[in-house]
């Protein structure tokens, strides 16, 4: 296959843009509860005769369906939202490299039989799974598991992470099959290096930019899908909030405050659809005849 | 290519094997069997009663030998009743099937109708306005949280201008194909505008691959008129990447479909699961999540065989992946 | 194959010139927001069954608008006093009840078979069947005997004697000459093979003034008049139940005319209701019905703080409901002090109540020792903080809107509060029937009127594993003195003498507090402004029971 287009090596206007939006995502989630303090607002401060105010000097956005301040809730819902994606596709990814890199490096049947286990969880249909995984019992599946406050935070992570990891593996084990015949894979394997080594120092820088790539795009995937979650009402649970959650919760006022289901949604929105920029910038820069192919974990 | 399609084959029943012991485990660990539900909602029933439903719907039996029991059944071909509809299980899926199909399939025609001249045409003007702004707006059509889209299309359709049906399937009698037709178009409109963002990046990817091959280029140095060499030549050659794309895409379309027959309330395969899943109704939600299991199996296969069948550069060895 | 049949249909009729539109007057389209598991009516009975039963059946005895016991398809209410109903000792010594119930005898099946006391012994038979598939068979074991004369009378003997002998609201009827082969060929597997099941829309199984026509599993049901009804002409000529789940496409549906009402008995909750007024109450009728339904906390007893009776009294004066209810719910769904609803016979408008007192909070949680307060939570000298997880099922908007109500309510007298939500089948399933709940657990109990919370309150139901997690008394309560008047209350057959020994009940539960009241629940009608005779009870018989005298008012 000859390679065409022109070799670019920088991100592109909109990829930098969706980074520079990112990053200031994160840091005003970040900033949370220093802005809480500014304005002086508890993130679960119920005010029940102020409820869905417009906006106000002591509430920039207004308050939401309890009396409670708009910018403050939804500082501390990008942080869950935020850390719920960022940390479910890093999990995935560490899932998926190892797997990745275990399958391309022994080949033969250790990659046979770990391709056919990917195959088997990408056949499993993801949202029904993350239905039922949802109602496990905790208590029959880590002999009770104690108090969860982020509202299932750690539950959502984990079960993501566990479903999530097999386009990662695809990616590292076919970068992974095409690196280890090189001339210094063998070179390092004629000289007795162990194989973790060579697979750390040698094969994993290689397969380092489709991992960053699809990690990337996976974190927009997942504020996507704990927001469907919970609207499905097996999300990150109230008190705590989430973009997700507030959206849904937003869903019947959304005749009379607007306010209240627009914010969220457009957070989401532009989240996501940063993420899928700044994934395909970086796809770009990395492997432009890749370009804009990356699949889609869901 | 017989002994590829056939090794695949076989290769995908064992996996289905597996899943089946997996799902049906998973499924097993959900708390509460349907009588603990029906005493905590119902403040007279006795402990006796508890004991005498529990034995009456075999709920005393251990896990494993449910399984056993199940799996012997279920390959004589009893799939078991539906403890909420009451009916054999496959009484109430194959015709949600049906409706899921109906539903997919109508949103994959219409998505890909829609997704691939965009596509082609965005790949033919790699890096025109035109090209951006398809790309933004598929990035766009892919960053809205699906049930949004649904109560969006719902509030300016069927509340705000009136012209088609909120919700729900036809009537059963006394309303024709017509009215079923409209009941399908906003769940059809909401599963579609999802799909056309991710196919169109997916064709306008595999026509790139195809528009830098060098035998466009000759075909281009020839004179060969553009559209005609677009079709022709190109066009032909990007449908093996596509196909597989499509197909891979199944689980999120399936994932797609249960948010949107739960937001129109349309009697699909989706929320059936979900329903008998919340509703503890085991034999349904088992078949149920093993018959999603199989379709994405299903369609997997067929990327892998038609990818191998459409482009000659695959060999046909057992090659993983 | 039903389902080319089906398709044939409306290939035919698409072909049909549309010109039904003036039959529309008579037709009307109920939206629901649940679909029933089975429309068999003692089977897994779910309010959505109830509520289309009840337009094609009816029970033989049921609780009237004023709450009343009152007979429906009898035709005098047998009682001590007028002399159907007499006390006898059976051959065993027992004390018994024998009444005498006449059935109507212009009832009919719906394929013309006359209902008679082979219905009634027979569906008696099946409930007291070891097989019988109910998921509550005490009324049926309370029957000893009946002893039929002739096709419309029979004698019931009931035993032990309870003040609401003659309730035998549950006894539903079901068609011998259908039911009866089916039952006695395969009693294990009735549940999968009843007709109910099966072929719902066989005329013979109902008797009511509509009956199924078409039922479409998980979407809807559609009636039409039933012939053999012998009663009033109902206005409509065909009923719609279609069940959305989602209530903001409930609404939707409702707004784009696709379903002209939401039914109260299961559709948006008052807070969802109230927004909706907002916007649209001009163009429908919107009523709040008071209900029996109880929403409140249950506190695990076993905890050692929980144990504390000023603790439990302390988070409750910490408590501002009536604000929380008037600023949620516009005052729709009252304040409650017991489990018992203002509205019912049994309420004693004395019983001892906790007004919003957060000072007189801060006392009781300083005498039970939680005096010192480290970063605003309250602690007591070992260390411990005043801290407890609050429980309610996931996914109900309504229910979590007021636990973080509570939580910053409580927050503010030092007390702190961990919400752990969870999916109702686990939070029913294992949490809360297993008495799992570390501290307190919210959800609401569903009663008929003047029912005696003995599976709630008596110590002899609190579930363990050694009794299989049978009862309901979450709690954990145990109260010789409440036991005393539970026993009291159901071995009292004069309704005036009862009053003292309810009064006395509501009164130890406002002092002892085993679960901490918090609202009765409204439930919503949203009607269109055009239909008029839709009267709601409030209690468990759904407004459907007087189907027939629903009409439009702008038509003749």
């Amino acid at each position: 296959m000859t390679t065409g287009g022109p070799r670019r090596r920088h991100l592109g206007l909109p990829a930098a843009i969706a980074a520079a939006v990112l990053a200031g995502l994160a840091v005003a989630a970040a900033a949370a509860p220093l802005v809480a303090a500014l304005l002086g607002h508890d993130p679960a401060g119920v005010d029940l005769l102020n409820r869905a105010a417009p906006p106000s000097p002591a509430h920039p956005l207004g308050t939401d369906e309890l009396g409670r301040d708009l910018l403050v809730r939804l500082l501390y819902g990008g942080r869950v939202s935020l850390t719920v994606a960022v940390a479910a596709a890093a999990g995935a990814a560490l899932i998926g490299t190892v797997i990745g890199l275990a399958a391309g490096y022994f080949a033969g049947r250790t990659d046979a039989a770990l391709m056919r286990v990917t195959d088997a969880v990408i056949a499993l249909p993801l949202l029904p799974l993350l239905i039922v995984l949802s109602a496990v019992d905790p208590a029959k599946v880590w002999g009770g598991l104690e108090g969860d406050p982020g509202g299932g935070l750690g539950r959502i992570i984990l079960i993501v992470a566990l479903v999530g990891w097999t386009t990662v593996a695809r990616l590292v084990r076919a970068a992974t099959l095409s690196v280890r015949q090189r001339d210094y894979v063998r070179a390092a394997r004629a000289l007795g290096t162990g194989h973790l080594a060579i697979m750390v120092r040698h094969i994993l820088p290689n397969v380092a930019s489709p991992v960053i790539v699809a990690t990337t795009l996976a974190v927009g995937q997942v504020i996507l899908l704990e927001s469907v979650l919970s609207f499905l009402g097996v999300g990150i649970q109230p008190p705590a909030a989430s973009w997700g959650n507030m959206l849904t919760n937003a869903q019947e006022l959304i005749w009379t405050a607007p306010r209240l289901a627009v914010m969220p949604g457009a957070l989401i929105f532009v989240t996501v659809i940063a993420c899928n920029l700044l994934g395909d910038g970086l796809l770009n820069a990395y492997d432009p005849r890749l370009g804009g192919n990356a699949r889609r974990p869901a | 290519m017989l002994r590829f399609a056939v090794h695949r084959g076989l290769q995908a029943l064992i996996v289905l094997a597996a899943m089946s012991f997996v799902v049906y485990a998973l499924i097993g660990l959900m708390p509460g069997d349907p009588i603990d539900i029906l005493l905590s909602g119902n403040p007279e029933m006795t402990s006796a009663d508890a004991e005498r439903l529990r034995a009456l719907y075999g709920l005393d039996q251990p896990l494993v030998v449910r399984y056993l029991a199940w799996a012997g059944n279920a390959l004589a071909g009893d799939f078991g009743f539906s403890r909420v509809h009451a009916v054999p299980v496959e009484q109430i899926l194959l015709p949600r099937l049906v409706n899921t199909l109906l539903l997919i399939g109508a949103a994959v025609v219409l998505a890909l109708a829609i997704a691939v001249p965009l596509g082609v045409l965005a790949a033919a003007r790699a890096g025109s306005r035109l090209d951006t702004a398809i790309n933004l707006a598929c990035f766009a059509g892919v960053s809205i949280p699906p049930f949004w889209l649904a109560l969006l299309l719902i509030m300016l359709f069927a509340v705000a201008l009136g012209w088609l049906p909120a919700g729900g399937t036809g009537a059963l009698e006394a309303t024709g194909l017509w009215d079923q037709a409209r009941h399908l178009v906003l769940p059809v409109a909401t599963l579609t505008l999802a799909s056309v963002a991710t196919y169109t990046r997916h064709v306008r990817a595999a026509m790139r691959q195809e528009l830098a091959q060098d035998y466009m280029r000759t075909a281009a140095a020839k004179g060969t008129a553009r559209p005609r060499a677009l079709w022709r030549h190109a066009w032909p050659n990007a449908t093996a990447p596509l196909i597989t794309l499509v197909a891979l895409d199944f689980g999120a379309l399936f994932s797609g479909a249960l948010v949107t027959e739960t937001m129109f309330g349309y009697l699909g395969m989706g929320r059936l699961i979900y329903d008998s899943v919340l509703g503890n109704d085991f034999n349904l939600a088992l078949i149920g999540l093993l018959l999603a299991t199989v379709m994405t199996l299903l369609a997997n296969l067929a990327a892998d065989i038609a990818y191998a069948a459409a482009d000659p550069r695959v060999t046909y060895r057992t090659g993983p992946g | 194959m039903g389902r080319l049949a089906r398709l044939a249909a409306a290939v035919t009729l698409a072909l049909l010139p549309a010109g039904t539109a003036a039959a529309d007057d008579r037709h009307l389209t109920i939206g629901v927001s649940q679909f029933p598991p089975i429309l068999h009516p003692s089977i897994e009975p779910s309010v959505a069954a109830s509520y289309i039963n009840h337009m094609a059946r009816r029970p033989i005895t049921t609780f009237d608008h004023d709450w009343a016991l009152t007979c429906v398809v009898c035709t005098t209410l047998p009682t001590l006093e007028n002399g159907l109903a007499t006390r006898v000792t059976l051959d065993d010594g027992r004390e018994a009840v024998r009444m005498t119930v006449d059935l109507a005898d212009d009832l009919a099946w719906g394929d013309g078979t006359p209902v008679t006391t082979d219905d009634l012994v027979f569906s008696w038979e099946l409930g007291r069947h070891p097989l019988a598939p109910y998921a509550n068979i005490e009324l049926y074991q309370r029957i000893v005997d009946i002893d039929v004369e002739g096709p419309h009378r029979a004698h019931l003997t009931v035993t032990p004697i309870i003040y609401d002998y003659n309730a035998i609201n549950d006894l539903e009827l079901l068609p011998a000459h259908l039911e009866r082969p089916i039952f006695q060929d395969d009693p294990a597997n009735y549940r999968s093979r009843t007709l109910y099941a099966t072929d719902p829309t066989e005329p013979g199984l109902w008797f009511g003034p509509y009956r199924p026509v078409a039922v479409e599993s998980g979407a809807q049901v559609v009636l039409e008049h039933n012939e053999t009804w012998a009663g009033p002409e109902p206005f409509f000529t065909r009923l719609t139940v279609r069940s959305i789940e989602n209530t903001a496409a409930l609404e939707a549906n409702l707004l784009a005319g696709d379903i002209d009402m939401i039914a109260g008995e299961l559709g948006l909750t008052v807070d969802q209701a109230i927004a909706f007024a907002d916007r649209h109450g001009d163009d429908f009728q919107i009523d709040f019905q008071p209900s029996l339904t109880y929403e409140h906390i249950d506190l695990n007893l076993d905890d050692p703080v929980l144990a504390d009776r000023r603790i439990r009294r302390g988070l409750l004066h910490a408590l501002d409901r009536q604000t929380l209810v008037d600023q949620l719910f516009q005052g729709h769904q009252p304040v409650a002090h017991t489990s018992i609803a203002p509205l019912d016979v049994a309420y004693d408008p004395a019983v001892p109540t906790y007004g919003f007192d957060p000072e007189r909070a801060g006392q009781l949680f300083d005498e039970a020792g939680f005096d010192r307060l480290e970063d605003g939570i309250r602690h007591n000298a070992d260390g411990d903080a005043l801290r407890f997880t609050l429980m309610t099922t996931a996914g109900n908007r309504s229910r979590e809107l007021v636990q973080q109500v509570l939580q910053a309510q409580w927050r503010s007298v030092g007390v702190d509060i961990l919400i752990e939500n969870e999916p109702p089948r686990v939070f029913f399933g294992s949490t809360v029937s297993r008495r799992a709940f570390d501290h307190m657990a919210m959800f609401a109990w569903v009663s008929p009127p003047e029912n005696v919370p003995r599976t709630i309150l008596h110590s002899s139901h609190i579930p363990t594993p050694e009794n299989n997690w049978a009862g309901q008394n979450y709690p954990g309560f145990r109260n010789a003195e409440m036991d005393r008047l539970i026993a009291a209350i159901e071995e009292e057959l004069d309704a005036d003498a009862r009053l003292p020994l309810w009064a006395a009940l509501q009164a130890l539960y406002a002092e002892e507090l085993p679960a901490l009241p918090l609202y009765f629940r409204s439930n919503p009608h949203v009607l269109p402004v055009w239909l008029e005779g839709v009267r709601p009870t409030g209690h468990r018989t759904p407004s459907t029971m007087w189907i027939e005298t629903w009409r439009r008012i702008d038509r003749p």
